[in-house]
């Protein structure tokens, strides 16, 4: 824990188009120390991705706009940067692992060019040293070097996600942001490509940010957890904390949809109802049309953040010193323990 | 790859001798007597009959048919009615003409069309793309032969920098191309834009993004060769199409080209010269399409492998048949 590699105060960021303004992520903020990996959780839609997009300056350009905040990378605001010292800082400081394997990958070029693509960016190497730096990532990611010459489509999924790791790692970022990197792949693939991230992370002492909706994924791999919802981090704290004593209801009712081995259920915990409209966010708590433990109170205001126990917050009404109305229902307390 | 190139040359055989049993039938069933026309309507029977005899067209039509092949595949492709000569000989250095003509013009369509076809991808909805889509429209519009004229208008006549018709000089080849080229602008440009702009919606260029490599880069390396196939296709179909068909071009410059040695030939029953010309040009649309498929393997690695396991499939179905 040698202090933070990056920090987000306060970020909003819109998608505006001529019909509708959506407000993808409202006010996050994060940290991230040095060293460490942070799951960021949640459904489809919550704005995971987008906060990601954000960080490497790579929001739809016209579409994606930061409204407002600061996003700190070692004490510098990467939203003050020009387009120029983004390029600089993407690929080499920051990097990022995409979702889909399949499509991240240019078809007509090798991947030892694509990989050599990035370190000749960033370092300075004749085109040669470059794709003898591309074979060694190549063996580093478990694929035999000599492949360098081969195209994308001769790869098998799990394979093309390693090569895309090692563009990510080519460079030796400081911090690696990874955007679901096993979802589009299958299961025993996913074990292995999380084994070597993490292997590549504690040699490397890279920090990351791992988007995943999977919580498993989460228990395994991170330090932190931040639980995002309808563009607002509504839970933070360390993946103990998380686990052992989650608080806020939407991360509660999220434990509560793992399927358990040792309890005989018919049906899978469904939350009710859909993620609120992001082009047409409440203005009182964005989880209050799904909650089950809300009161009236939720309903008309923002709630604000609450300490929980050092480094555990949650942005609920209910561990407010005010908070007095009963729960509509109250399943959580005992389940809530459930792992 | 060799393989796959001998046998797509191979293949010209067939297409070939298709060709040439279909104009040799409709030559067979066109009304009017080349004898006849060689020898003007002063000419006796007699002398018509023995034309006749001497061309060989009193013979079944099979026989003709199969000497005519003969002579072929020994490049006599006959001689031409009207002037005695050696149809080869007329034919070749006519299509050399529409061939620089046509090669000509297609690189100015295509450069000049994907060039603004990338611009108007890149400014998409702006009023750059909106000027563009108007420039290229304005040409694909405008019959090619107007523009010819405005073309003489403008250089020829009181410029003075270029040759209103013939080839005498190399400068004359300059309006014919630009008239054929500016016409096709409109297509290269429309096929580049809409498949620039799916290209840049690509994981793979938000990946090039990520790695922080500029904007010019990522358009000319990783996005145009990935968006170019489709305009390679048309650029194939578009040889096709004038090398063969530039008669009206021709005819307003003045250019000995192949396209209206072939009109002329038909309104002379002159079928030497029109069966001769219809192969050879066969053959060059062969060539290019051969060509053109050797392109596509050549940016698009995903085709060789195609090709190469497509080989392979046919080898294991043809091994069953053979035991």
């Amino acid at each position: 824990m040698s202090g933070n590699i990056l920090s987000i105060k306060d970020l909003v960021i819109h998608y505006e188009t001529q019909e509708e303004v959506v407000e993808a992520v409202n006010k996050i903020n994060l940290d991230l120390n040095k060293g460490e990996i942070l799951g960021l959780v949640g459904e489809t839609g919550a704005g995971k991705t987008t906060t990601a997009l954000g960080i490497m300056g790579l929001l739809p350009p016209k579409v994606g706009h930061v409204i407002q905040g600061n996003i700190f990378l070692e004490g510098e605001d990467l939203l003050k940067k020009s387009q120029r010292e983004m390029r600089s800082i993407r690929g080499k400081k920051i990097s990022m692992i995409f979702q889909d394997p399949m499509t991240a990958l240019n078809p007509v070029k090798t991947v030892g060019d694509q990989i050599a693509e990035v370190i000749r960016l960033h370092e300075r190497c004749s085109k040669a040293e470059a794709l003898k730096k591309a074979q060694d990532m190549l063996a580093m990611v478990g694929i035999v070097p000599e492949r360098y010459k081969e195209y994308p489509h001769q790869f098998s999924g799990g394979m093309k996600q390693r090569i895309v790791i090692a563009i990510a790692l080519a460079c030796e970022p400081e911090l690696l942001i990874a955007d679901e990197p096993t979802t589009a792949l299958d299961v025993t693939i996913q074990a292995q490509i999380l084994d070597m991230m993490r292997k590549l992370q504690k040699d490397k002492g890279t920090s990351m940010i791992l988007i995943t909706h999977d919580l498993g994924v989460v228990a395994e791999m991170c330090d932190h957890c931040a639980v995002m919802y309808g563009g607002e981090i509504v839970e933070y704290g360390t993946v103990e904390q998380i686990f052992d004593n989650p608080k806020h209801p939407y991360t509660k009712a999220l434990y509560r949809s793992i399927p358990s081995l040792d309890q005989d259920v018919e049906r899978l915990h469904v939350i009710p109802g859909m993620v609120s409209d992001p082009s047409n966010l409440p203005t009182y708590c964005t989880f209050y049309d799904r909650c089950e433990e809300c009161n009236e109170e939720c309903g008309k205001h923002d709630p604000w953040i609450v300490d929980i126990e050092p480094g555990h917050w949650a942005k609920c009404f209910r561990y407010t010193p005010e908070w007095t109305g009963t729960p509509v229902a109250d399943p959580a307390e005992t389940q809530g323990e459930g792992k | 790859m060799v393989k796959y190139i001998i046998k797509r040359i191979l293949l010209l055989i067939p297409i070939l001798l298709g060709v040439s049993a279909i104009i040799f039938i409709l030559k067979t069933f066109t009304p009017g007597d080349p004898a006849r026309q060689i020898l003007g309507n002063n000419a006796t029977q007699e002398q018509i009959d023995a034309k006749r005899d001497e061309l060989g067209l009193n013979d079944p039509v099979p026989l003709q048919y199969v000497r005519y092949i003969g002579g072929v595949v020994t490049g006599d492709f006959g001689d031409s009615y009207r002037t005695g000569e050696p149809v080869l000989k007329e034919i070749l250095p006519r299509l050399g003409v529409s061939g620089i003509i046509t090669l000509g013009a297609v690189f100015i369509g295509a450069v000049l069309g994907v060039l603004l076809g990338i611009l108007s991808a890149l400014k998409k909805y702006t009023w750059v793309d909106s000027l563009v889509l108007v420039i290229s429209m304005f040409f694909q519009s405008v019959p090619e032969f107007v523009v010819g004229l405005f073309l003489i208008l403008i250089f020829a006549v009181n410029l003075h920098i270029l040759p209103a018709n013939g080839i005498e000089t190399p400068l004359g080849f300059i309006m014919p191309m630009l008239c054929v080229g500016l016409a096709s602008i409109a297509s290269y440009t429309r096929i580049t834009r809409s498949s620039m702009l799916e290209v840049m919606g690509e994981d793979y260029i938000r990946t090039a993004r990520a790695k922080g490599q500029t904007e010019g880069k990522i358009v000319y390396s990783h996005a145009l060769r990935n968006a170019i196939i489709p305009v390679v296709q048309s650029i194939g179909t578009g040889l096709a199409n004038s090398i063969g068909g530039g008669m009206v071009i021709e005819t307003v410059f003045a250019v000995p080209g192949v396209g209206k040695y072939i009109v002329d030939s038909i309104t002379q029953r002159n079928y030497p010269s029109v069966l001769g010309g219809a192969l050879i040009i066969a053959f060059v649309l062969t060539i290019i399409n051969l060509l053109v498929d050797i392109a596509f393997v050549i940016i698009d690695p995903r085709l060789k492998t195609t090709i190469i396991a497509g080989g392979a499939k046919r080898k294991k179905a043809a091994k069953p048949k053979a035991a």
